[in-house]
Parts: structure tokens; C-alpha cells; sequence
């Protein structure tokens, strides 16, 4: 991988070297594969939400002011495309289980045990309001910091940790009843 | 977190953290994409600074039947022909960006004239759906349509403007 800082990649792709964009895509693709996946619940639209992500990012770098933050403005239009997304398409329920490439990482010791907790987890994720679900992926799983979280998503810092706290209640809940079940 | 539950909410957060498998022909797929968008090379654009009068359009965007068989564009784009007007007396040039066009703003079927007055137009084809665009002005200002409404979606922290194409023959 290139070791440059982003700015540099930024400015080479500007200047016309689209396959130096690839460095980016690479940097940069697992995170956004990640949430969009979270978000989404279903592979094939977490693929083609992060696709069109890089290619609107392409498109508009030149619109990418501070390029030495671009991991933070990707993100920002992928937080976006999700929310087109999610709001087009209903979360199909329990795809995940049937994404060969999950199938493959989950050999571990205790194959049954674990395909019951990432079924609870995403049953439990899929229980979330999108807002809910969208700040705690930030806030526990990308790990962002508030002030990050609404520079990303133009939402204010307190409805934020409202959310938050409100996703951790539900999850708290589901998670217990899907242990007593 | 709180203490109830804790390790099971810790535990969700830790599998969720774990790293998602991707696919082997990923990074080649979004390459093969975005070359083939990178016909034109990329600009600099700022996002709009109110230091331009871009007062009312009297017209922003109205779709009509007028033909459009001298459109100096190489690539073509089918479509309705649209008629985009902005008011803008002290702009050196003003081009139509939408998703329409891939927001090229070099695409000379969208550079808008000036009409005189300081009121500048273009129509141009635009195919059927909901489309968002913007107007650049004097190759750097990002300016919305201000008689169009708002599309609520920005990807990229600048506002843009909404058009729907009616599906008619």
C-alpha cells in the first residue's frame, strides 16, 4: 500500500493520476465495508452503497476541502448514501447468514455457539431505529468522538448522546431477552 | 456503558468491530468505475461564499418540448430538454452541474450564456427522473438554484437543488 498521507494521494489524483485514487480505495475500503454492512444488514447493498461512496468521492474531490481529513469526508458521504439507502430499501433479514464470505471467517471452535450470537447481534442491531443504530456503530464501533459524530451527520452533539444512550437501553434489553429465550 | 449487561453489550461491540470480509475484486470493481467517470480531468471547486448578488431566478428550471439539435456537447445526454436560468450580473460564466451530467462541470452542452442583464440560461437534455444539480460560477463558485427547492440529501456538505422529469413521450 502507499504509505502517502491522503493529501498527497488527493492531490495526485487532481492533478490526473485516477489510478493513484486506488491507494485510497484500499486505505479506506474495509471501514466503510464495515458500516455500510452494519447499517444495511445485507452484503450485496453494503458493496454497492461503498462502491458509489468512492465514486462520488471521485467525482467530487475536488469539493474535499481539508484533504488531509478525506477518511472523514468519505465517511460522511457513506453515512449519507446509507441513509438513502436504508431509507429505499428495507433491511433484508438475516442475509448475513447467507454471505459465503462471512460463512468462511466464522470457522472457529464453537461454530453453532457463535452463529446463534451473530444472529442475536444482528437481530438486535436490526431491532434499532436507523438514527439509533447510526450513532452507536459511530460512537462504539468507529469510535468517534461526539464532536466527530456531528460535524458527520449535521445532528447536534446532545441528540446524539440521546440516541446513544437510547440504543444501549434497547440493545441492553434485546440482548437479555435473547439470552432468556 | 452501564453496568447491566455490560459484558454482552461489550461483547456486541467487540464481534462488531471485527473486520468485514471483502470481497477480492472489490478494489477492482470501484477502479473499473470511477475510470470510466474520469473522462474529464477534476477541478477545484469552493463552496459558496455570499460575496455574489445572485439574486432571484425568475425561472429556474422549466421542462418543455423545445428542440435541442444544436447542443455543442461530445458526450450526449438523452433526455427532456430543461431550461435553467440564473441571475448572477457579475459572473464570468455559470455552468449547469448535476448528477445528469456527472457533474462535470466542463461539459459544454451545460455552460450556460448570458442573456444580458446578467441573466444567464442553458437548455439542455435531461432524461427522466429526480436529478439534483447546481450551478458553478465562474469555475468555483457552488451555487444552488434559488428558485428550486433544496434537496435534502447532501453528500458532500454543499446544498443542492431538486428536478424531477416527467416520464412523458
Amino acid at each position: 500500500m502507499d504509505g502517502s498521507a491522503d493529501a498527497l494521494i488527493v492531490e495526485r489524483v487532481l492533478a490526473g493520476d485516477v489510478e493513484a485514487f486506488a491507494t485510497l480505495v484500499e486505505r479506506y475500503r474495509d471501514r466503510c465495508i464495515r458500516y455500510a454492512m452494519h447499517m444495511l444488514g445485507n452484503r450485496e447493498d453494503a458493496d454497492e452503497v461503498t462502491q458509489d461512496t468512492f465514486v462520488r468521492a471521485y467525482r467530487s474531490l475536488g469539493r474535499c476541502e481539508d484533504p488531509e481529513r478525506f477518511g472523514a469526508w468519505l465517511f460522511r458521504i457513506l453515512v449519507n448514501r446509507c441513509r438513502t439507502a436504508g431509507a429505499r430499501r428495507a433491511r433484508r433479514a438475516r442475509t448475513f447468514l447467507d454471505d459465503e464470505a462471512a460463512l468462511l471467517t466464522a470457522a472457529e471452535e464453537h461454530p453453532a455457539e457463535q452463529w446463534a450470537w451473530r444472529e442475536e447481534i444482528e437481530r438486535a442491531l436490526d431491532e434499532l431505529r436507523p438514527e439509533q443504530r447510526e450513532a452507536f456503530l459511530l460512537k462504539y464501533v468507529e469510535g468517534l468522538g461526539y464532536d466527530e459524530m456531528a460535524e458527520l451527520t449535521g445532528v447536534g452533539v446532545s441528540a446524539l448522546k440521546m440516541r446513544v444512550m437510547r440504543a444501549c437501553d434497547r440493545l441492553r434489553v434485546l440482548l437479555k431477552e435473547a439470552r432468556s429465550a | 456503558m452501564r453496568e447491566m449487561n455490560r459484558s454482552r453489550l461489550d461483547d456486541m461491540v467487540t464481534h462488531l468491530r471485527r473486520p468485514v470480509p471483502c470481497a477480492p475484486s472489490f478494489d477492482a470493481r470501484v477502479m473499473r468505475a470511477i475510470r470510466a467517470v474520469a473522462r474529464q480531468p477534476l477541478r477545484i471547486i469552493t463552496p459558496f461564499v455570499p460575496r455574489w448578488r445572485v439574486w432571484s431566478a425568475f425561472a429556474a428550471v422549466a421542462a418543455g418540448m423545445l428542440a435541442v439539435a444544436v447542443l455543442p456537447s461530445v458526450r450526449r445526454v438523452q433526455g427532456h430538454p430543461v431550461q435553467f436560468v440564473l441571475v448572477a450580473p457579475d459572473a464570468k460564466t455559470v455552468q449547469v452541474v448535476g448528477d445528469f451530467n456527472g457533474w462535470d462541470a466542463r461539459h459544454a452542452a451545460y455552460a450556460a450564456e448570458n442573456r444580458g442583464g446578467g441573466v444567464w440560461s442553458v437548455t439542455a437534455p435531461i432524461p427522466p427522473g429526480h436529478h439534483r444539480y447546481a450551478f458553478v460560477v465562474d469555475d468555483s463558485l457552488w451555487v444552488p438554484d434559488p428558485a428550486a427547492p433544496r434537496v435534502a440529501d447532501e453528500d458532500f456538505g454543499l446544498p443542492n437543488s431538486a428536478l424531477v422529469v416527467e416520464n412523458t413521450p
